[in-house]
């Protein structure tokens, strides 16, 4: 579903951020109950962390200089921190109140607009103020982001000034892009896949929007205001300049991501690591087995096939031959992982190895069967079950370990300007995939990664877009389980999992290719997207059983 | 092969840093900051009196308790050593005598530290100078990518004349360059010698866009970061933002002793007892005591009772951080020492062993704490005058902080109960008074191997 309808009901309706129209990336969505966030290390009555009180981050910029983007991957990263935080993008309330395929007067924009051009922006501007306050003074939200291109000083003045009458402090982030050529890739990445150019052509659109830029909105004024707080970054991030931002934990840690982000479009894969010949262990530190080799070509080639498939479609688009974007991948330091990508190390691709990346450390459950977990340890496994996420076998790790671990990785992610190939264990690629789809905390460790298809994160603007690549001709018994899964989590209470990864399988259980999928959308959409999947992008439905 | 001309990464793509691939990796220290093969060297910049020692001596501090390997190199000790009560003139950059022996002291800084670098003991290096001028930041700036370094300049650029007076009264008259002299005089000194570095100086502008940056201005209130290569420089530039070199203290004590103490048993949500409820009556008397009359303190406890009840006489601001609760001791909740002992033998033997990195059965380890705590931190070095009230556990690791003290050392320093701790971090080195309220308590410390009753009190 499009963005259209979501904004449309957000003109009428003061529900509707509580469902989302997709099930791509929940980034949108309110979360249905209360729950920890996957990196959040305290919780509070209040709902609100660090004693940072309540913020409206309201963004400054002409269109395309990523300010969307930047809006929503904050969103992302607060929400991992734990904090409430929702993104009101001014351009849902606009499409909304305009109705599909009407478009704001020529002169909305303007300074000097006429009177029901004003009056129009006005009824716009209240309804998604509106909204904030509720979300903050209501809701327990902490962080409401203002996507908005708030281009006069004067208007930025006044905002903060309004929302500092409700106690909320207000930090504007300006994007600014010197080099047109940044302005143009974003044109190209971002603003096309935006509703408002729905069922145009690639390039119309881009002309359309450079000349809209100009001739609509004629008049802005960059961020100097001394007494506001403000964050202004320069050409993605090359030059940051900080104004004022010294008044409280939440904003440092703002401007701490901000300098790790950057405006550029790429993509991200995951694929798991090749078999290996030995028991598994933890500790031991086993090598690719032949047939972990052979499935380390099958996984590469069907990557540089499909990316290769990717640019040409962009070509055959209208697009520019531009060059591949360099891909680098990143492996933990576990032998399995590094092997994995020696094909590609091979063919003179760069590999860097990422100790944080390594997988969950199982405790004193290593090499323990299910069985003899629930014997020895029945409370745990009780536990376990109730919460997941949380819990923690003794002298192991939980999923939330892992998480805050990988904060790190997190944001040198962000920062990555090349295309990336993670290759990893299961449990790593679980809590990665749960913070660049905005997954619920109680559903990451269900997430599963069978080992025949590479996960590909297209990034939009919107919201981020999953989409699996399916890897032909690998033998049977190396695509369902995760042999080298640890023998945790224990699947829910008695039975085995029908869902491989959702704990290993017992040995000798075969698991059909229907029934893995809990990555998936719900089982009876299989057929329609199997028949996507050829054409192209698919909406990963999160966390849905099979069984519900 | 088309991916080839594509798809492949080359070199002249992106500037890589040489040998970085395949090359076994540093472990991870378990607190999510791994640095790699990176290798910083944090370049000071800005004229005297500006916090620059401060700001170094700081860096050091927080990335040692975070377990990353750091040095400060000081070109005034190098400096020292040959000229040990320099004048004024000393600095004039007409005194070409002047000028030679403090670039022969940059000289020997920066050898000492590539050799530092090259022995593999570290991985940020701080050289701590004026560094004031454009070509000794250019001549910096190469030295390092010679020998595959990055670097990162910091500057901190004040003008607010005030700020610059107090610092020089606070801290530099107390340098080592001026002991056993009058301090009017020293202070005078200090002025003349600013003005001969301000002839000179040249604040780092667009001139050189290529370096990678953070200029600091009028402490924090205005920033600006430029070409940020890598996470760990960002993490640096985080923490330099919550800086501040405003004077000012960090007052500290544990919750007065508890029903828990007196049984012995560890963590809890025990009230105090009475002898712990006195302390609390005594406390505002000790801190007034401590901070003086009419100084305004912010008060965080955590959530537990035994620290809200403690600071519940004091009439200042508080708030209650769930991150200062006490490390979660698990299945041994509850449990006295003896046992702890009895009934998990083993657990008691490891945790001796390797108290630090110990995590208790579905609790926490002090390392677990530290990260934990990263949030205080910060909202600490970004705040003026909190007393914190809190437990054992915690105040160990926030003294380590302040004090720099070593990772094995600290989860067995003594933090006696009923004692306020006032912390002044200064430029040199962070000073330190303890005030007693003179009632007893039970002694919660703990030795090691030992389990006796009436030892720690918290799940320490």
């Amino acid at each position: 579903m499009d963005t259209l309808l979501t904004a449309d009901v957000a003109a009428n309706s003061p529900n509707f951020r509580r469902r989302s129209s997709t099930y791509v990336d929940a980034i949108h969505d309110l979360p249905e109950k209360e729950e920890m966030a996957p990196a959040q290390l305290y919780s509070t009555e209040s709902g609100r962390l660090f004693h940072a009180g309540r913020i409206v981050i309201a963004t400054v910029g002409l269109p395309a200089r990523g300010k969307t983007h930047i809006s929503v991957a904050l969103a992302r990263y607060l929400r991992w921190l734990g904090v409430k935080t929702h993104v009101f993008h001014l351009g849902d309330y606009r499409r909304a109140t305009v109705g599909p395929g009407n478009d704001v007067p020529e002169d909305y924009f303007f300074v000097n607009a006429s009177p029901s051009s004003v009056l129009l922006r006005n009824k716009i501007l209240k309804k998604c103020r509106e909204d904030i306050y509720r979300f903050l003074e209501h809701e327990n939200g902490q962080v409401a982001i203002y996507d908005a291109v708030n281009a006069i000083s004067a208007g930025r003045i006044a905002l903060a000034k309004e929302f500092q009458k409700h106690q909320i402090t207000t930090l504007f982030i300006e994007s600014q892009c010197n080099d047109e050529r940044i302005i143009e890739e974003n044109v190209r990445n971002v603003k096309i896949s935006s509703p408002d150019y729905k069922g145009w052509n690639d390039v119309d659109a881009i002309k359309d929007y450079l000349a809209r830029i100009s001739a609509r909105i004629p008049h802005f004024e960059t961020m100097e205001e001394s007494d506001l707080h403000w964050i202004k970054m320069i050409n993605a991030g090359e030059q940051v300049v900080v104004n004022n931002c010294a008044f409280g934990y939440l904003s440092q840690r703002i401007v701490f991501y901000l300098l790790n982000l950057h405006i550029k479009s790429r993509q991200t894969y995951f694929a798991r690591a090749g078999t290996t010949n030995e028991e598994d262990s933890y500790k031991a530190d086993a090598s690719l087995s032949q047939a972990g080799r052979d499935y380390a070509v099958k996984m590469s080639d069907t990557l540089r096939a499909h990316r290769e498939k990717e640019r040409q479609a962009i070509i055959d688009k209208g697009g520019p031959d531009n060059a591949l974007k360099p891909l680098t991948i990143w492996t933990s330091t576990r032998r399995r992982t590094i092997e994995t990508a020696d094909y590609l190390a091979g063919l003179g691709y760069r590999v860097r190895q990422r100790s944080q990346m390594s997988q969950m450390n199982p405790g004193v459950c290593e090499k323990m069967s299910e069985k003899r977990i629930r014997e020895e340890f029945p409370m745990e496994v009780a536990k376990h079950e109730s919460d997941p996420y949380h819990h923690r076998y003794p002298r192991a790790e939980s999923y939330h370990d892992l998480a805050v671990r990988l904060e790190p990785i997190i944001l040198e992610l962000e920062r990555e300007n090349n295309d990336l190939l993670i290759i990893a264990h299961e449990s790593v690629l679980r809590v990665l995939y749960g913070y660049l789809m905005a997954c619920n905390a109680a559903d990451i460790p269900k997430l599963s990664f069978p080992r025949n298809e590479i996960i590909e994160i297209i990034p939009a603007s919107y919201n981020n877009v999953a989409k699996r690549i399916t890897i032909p001709d690998l033998p049977e018994f190396m695509v369902p389980g995760s042999p080298e899964d640890i023998k945790i989590p224990v699947p829910p209470s008695g039975t085995v999992t029908p869902f491989a990864g959702l704990g290993s399988p017992a040995r000798g259980i075969s698991v059909t290719s229907s029934d893995r999928l809990s990555v998936r959308p719900a089982a009876g959409a299989s057929e329609k997207e199997a028949s996507e999947k050829a054409g192209g992008s698919v909406g990963l439905k999160k966390h849905v059983h099979p069984m519900e | 092969m088309i991916m080839t001309t594509n798809g492949v990464f080359r070199p002249e793509m992106r500037r890589v840093p040489t040998g970085e691939l395949l090359k076994p990796n540093r472990k991870t220290n378990g607190v999510g900051v791994q640095a790699e093969d990176t290798k910083i060297c944090v370049v000071m910049v800005g004229l005297p009196a500006r916090g620059k020692s401060l700001i170094a001596q700081k860096v050091v501090r927080y990335l040692h308790w975070l377990s990353i390997p750091a040095k400060t190199f000081n070109v005034g000790q190098y400096r020292r050593t040959a000229t040990p009560n320099p004048s004024a003139e000393f600095f004039d950059t007409s005194n070409p005598e002047g000028e030679r022996l403090r670039k022969a002291a940059a000289e020997a800084a920066v050898n000492d530290m590539v050799k530092w670098f090259s022995e593999g003991q570290g991985l940020i290096a701080i050289l701590d100078a004026t560094n004031s001028t454009k070509s000794r930041r250019r001549w910096i700036q190469d030295r390092c990518q010679a020998e595959g370094i990055e670097t990162l300049f910091v500057e901190s650029k004040c003008d607010d004349e005030d700020l610059i007076m107090s610092n020089i009264k606070e801290v530099k008259t107390t340098s080592p360059d001026y002991v056993g002299q009058d301090p009017e005089a020293a202070a005078q000194d200090f002025r003349n010698r600013i003005r001969n570095y301000e002839k000179v100086y040249q604040t780092i502008d667009e001139d050189e866009y290529d370096l990678t940056y953070v200029k600091l201005i009028n402490v924090g209130k205005r920033v600006v970061i430029n070409q940020i290569q890598d996470y760990l420089q960002s993490r640096v530039v985080y923490y330099l933002m919550n800086l501040h070199i405003k004077p000012r203290s960090i007052w500290l004590s544990r919750h007065g002793e508890s029903q828990y103490n007196l049984s012995g048993k560890i963590g809890g949500d025990a009230d105090l007892s009475e002898r712990g409820e006195a302390y609390a009556r005594a406390l505002p008397g000790l801190v007034k005591q401590s901070a003086g009359e009419g100084r305004k303190l912010t008060v965080w406890t955590s959530t537990l009772r035994r620290t809200i009840q403690t600071a519940r006489f004091l009439e200042f601001e508080k708030l209650e951080w769930k991150a200062l609760d006490e490390l979660d001791s698990g299945v041994c909740d509850g449990l006295t020492y003896a046992e702890i002992e009895s009934a998990y033998p083993e657990d008691f033997r490891q945790r001796d062993e390797d108290k630090y990195n110990y995590r208790y059965l579905g609790g926490e380890s002090y390392r677990d704490v530290v990260i934990r705590l990263e949030p205080i931190i910060m909202e600490l070095e970004r705040s003026e005058n909190i007393l914190i009230v809190t437990h054992q556990a915690i105040l160990r690791c926030i003294y380590a902080y302040f004090m720099n003290v070593e990772q094995e050392r600290s989860p067995w320093m003594e933090v006696p109960l009923h004692t306020l701790i006032k912390l002044t971090p200064k430029a040199y080195s962070t000073q330190e008074e303890r005030l007693k309220a003179d009632i007893p308590a039970v002694s919660t410390f703990r030795e090691k191997g030992s389990s006796a009753k009436h030892q720690e009190g918290d799940a320490a």
